[in-house]
């Protein structure tokens, strides 16, 4: 993905915040990215690290990502399954043994096919300034 | 050692910090010009699609073909995505359709504001009556394009039958967002291993509302269908 380009917006972002809030300086960017947004985690944080070494007010600050856990939704009875902890057989596994594997049917009705429900996101949640 | 920043001298505070919830994409400014292509699209009366596929899969031919048959129906116009030259675009012209070229210098996909310019461009050769609807031929690559919002009505992913029916399993978030899921190159089918069936299964799997449809601009199969899904879009 555009690892490099998202954390260039993101700290537009911070910054515009930062400045509409007068702080000195940005301690702490909270993000979120879903799991299937694509997004390559060490790619992400590379670029804040190698970024962030230009930005005066981002100089101190600490990335942390929430990574929320991935989803999937039952084709027939529509409840979800929370796919790393919901059901046994998905623990660590991609979304392509969870999805394309034989055999993987919904956990609740043991019928349904399983798709992937939402895990697109990729957010700035929280700045912490100073 | 202080607890809140990890410094080793305690003689600061933190009195003056500040958290402020924040929640928003970082796409953002992507997103925000991709709601106003919208909002313009709807203002020239018509509907967007965006046509996204591997490069070579057939997007420029569909749209010749669909200029060949489907011109006395709908009025459309073409805002073409590539690297680098206007052919796509003079291909389009060749048929009598309205195009623009976008080259990007090296992006692998279109954004939002790139789209802004060529609609833009697009309007002096516009007809006054406006159109029905904007094909956005995307740059050819299945994973980039998949991320950004151009301000489309409708996505459409298309596969052609050499690539192989493993590309929506591999390429899982193109097929996640799309409405429409195109076969191209149906005509090939005898001389490829390509099963309709495993592509369209995975497909569903990724998207189980994705519609799909098998194509050939060579002869002309499922045009009729794709005409009908056109027609369903310009009369909402």
């Amino acid at each position: 993905m555009h690892e490099l380009s998202l954390v260039q917006g993101l700290f537009s972002q911070v910054k515009e915040a930062a400045s509409r809030h007068h702080a000195r300086k940005v301690t702490r960017v909270v993000v979120k990215i879903g799991p299937y947004s694509g997004v390559v985690m060490d790619s992400f944080t590379f670029a804040f690290e190698v970024l962030k070494e230009d930005e005066e007010l981002l100089r101190h600050a600490h990335l942390e990502i929430i990574r929320p856990g991935a989803r999937l939704c039952c084709s027939l009875c529509g409840r979800e399954v929370d796919a790393e902890s919901g059901h046994p057989d998905f623990k660590d596994e991609t979304l392509q043994s969870q999805l394309f594997s034989k055999g993987k049917t919904c956990p609740h009705c043991g019928k349904g096919n399983l798709y992937p429900s939402g895990g697109d996101e990729i957010l700035l949640m929280q700045i912490e300034m100073e | 050692m202080c607890d809140t920043c990890g410094c080793q001298t305690t003689k600061h505070s933190h009195q003056d910090r500040k958290l402020l919830e924040i929640n928003k994409s970082l796409l953002e400014a992507n997103d925000s010009v991709a709601r106003k292509n919208r909002k313009h699209f709807g203002e020239i009366g018509a509907r967007a699609i965006n046509l996204i596929s591997s490069p070579g899969a057939g997007k420029t031919t569909l749209l010749e073909k669909t200029a060949e048959l489907l011109s006395g129906e709908f009025d459309f116009a073409v805002i073409e995505g590539d690297i680098e030259t206007e052919r796509d675009a003079q291909r389009i012209r060749a048929k009598g359709i309205p195009a623009v070229q976008i080259t990007t210098g090296g992006a692998c996909h279109l954004d939002a504001s790139l789209v802004h310019k060529g609609l833009h461009e697009l309007q002096h050769t516009v007809p006054e009556s406006g159109l029905d609807l904007v094909f956005i031929e995307n740059v050819g690559n299945l994973v980039c394009p998949a991320a950004f919002d151009l301000g489309e009505h409708k996505r459409v992913v298309m596969v052609s039958v050499p690539e192989g029916s493993d590309k929506p399993a591999k390429y899982p978030r193109a097929f996640m967002g799309s409405d429409l899921l195109i076969i191209s190159k149906m005509d090939l089918l005898p001389y490829f291993d390509f099963s309709l069936e495993e592509a369209s299964r995975e497909a569903r799997r990724l998207n189980p509302d994705i519609k799909i449809m098998a194509l050939s601009s060579v002869t002309g199969q499922g045009m009729e269908q794709w005409r009908d899904y056109l027609a369903g879009l310009t009369k909402i």
